[in-house]
């Protein structure tokens, strides 16, 4: 007798429910109450755990920006200088350093920080003295602009 | 696939290999297969031809071939570290060359775990001013203590 199918009343039954079941709950396994041990609770939580996990991405790089300046900013207040004076004078002076490496600098090389916030404040004064001044002192040092030729 | 869902570590380097001599992490290789089955014929041609020059290139890594007699379990290459981690790559229906370029990669592997790194750099001694503290920037009469700071 040939079968092509299989009779209807024969089931096909799951031996591996368990680590289909470990493989959701072991991303679950930190959450609180029921949702880290039951299944049915966890899939849930997990997907949106995984969701949530994807989209922060984007705001994990907002929230490291704001940390950076916060503590730049403390760093400069503390040398007597306001962020964004700090900021748009480094920037003037043609120290082009990223918030990042600004913040590394000001936790782990207080002095380097000092010597750039000076360098900040005198490229500051300079240009006060240019745009106030009546055209008679000489143009300010920090004020130079090398251009480079790549 | 969470931060703290999955399990992560620092970068770091087994017991600061590479500061003096390098040490290979990498100690056997073991190379398991059936000489009959079909999905082996990678693995019997690596062995044929490029296991040698494997085994000469690397000669702080033991290469073992153990051909298994009849139908057993997939072709595999499994890679034994100092530090006891034993890491298993399938390499059935592999040619020869994609089992070379397979056992350089697990050679120039430490034995540590691939999970995620947290951190793609690592300083023992971040600082070389000093670390800032509360009292980095203020005036060192705040710190020096002494009998010379008594007013004259």
């Amino acid at each position: 007798m040939v079968v092509l199918s299989a009779a209807r009343w024969v089931r096909s039954r799951l031996s591996d429910r368990f680590w289909r079941v470990q493989e959701v709950l072991k991303y679950a396994r930190h959450f609180r109450g029921r949702k880290n041990r039951c299944y049915k609770l966890a899939v849930k939580s997990v997907r949106r755990a995984f969701v949530r996990s994807t989209k922060a991405r984007r705001e994990k790089k907002r929230f490291l920006r704001a940390l950076w300046i916060t503590r730049i900013e403390a760093a400069s207040l503390e040398h007597g200088l306001k962020y964004p004076a700090f900021i748009s004078n480094l920037l003037k002076s043609q120290v082009e350093l990223n918030r990042k490496v600004l913040a590394d600098l000001a936790i782990y090389e207080p002095k380097t920080f000092k010597s750039l916030a000076a360098l900040a404040q005198r490229r500051r004064q300079e240009g006060f003295l240019a745009a106030l001044g009546d055209g008679k002192e000489p143009e300010g040092i920090f004020s130079r602009i090398v251009h480079h030729h790549y | 696939m969470t931060g703290r869902g999955s399990p992560s570590r620092f970068l770091t380097a087994v017991l600061h290999n590479g500061v003096g001599r390098y040490v290979r992490q990498l100690q056997r290789l073991q190379l398991l297969f059936s000489p009959t089955a079909a999905d082996a014929r990678g693995a019997r041609q690596f062995v044929e031809e490029a296991a040698q020059d494997f085994a000469r290139q690397h000669p702080d890594v033991v290469l073992y071939v153990s051909p298994h007699k009849g139908p057993g379990p997939a072709p595999v290459l499994r890679a034994e570290y100092l530090n006891g981690t034993v890491r298993e790559e399938l390499i059935a229906s592999k040619t020869s060359e994609e089992i070379v370029q397979l056992a350089t990669k697990l050679a120039n592997q430490s034995g540590l775990d691939i999970i995620r790194i947290r951190k793609p750099f690592h300083t023992d001694n971040p600082s070389i001013q000093g670390q800032w503290h509360p009292l980095t920037n203020k005036p060192s009469i705040l710190t020096v203590q002494g009998p010379r700071l008594q007013p004259q």
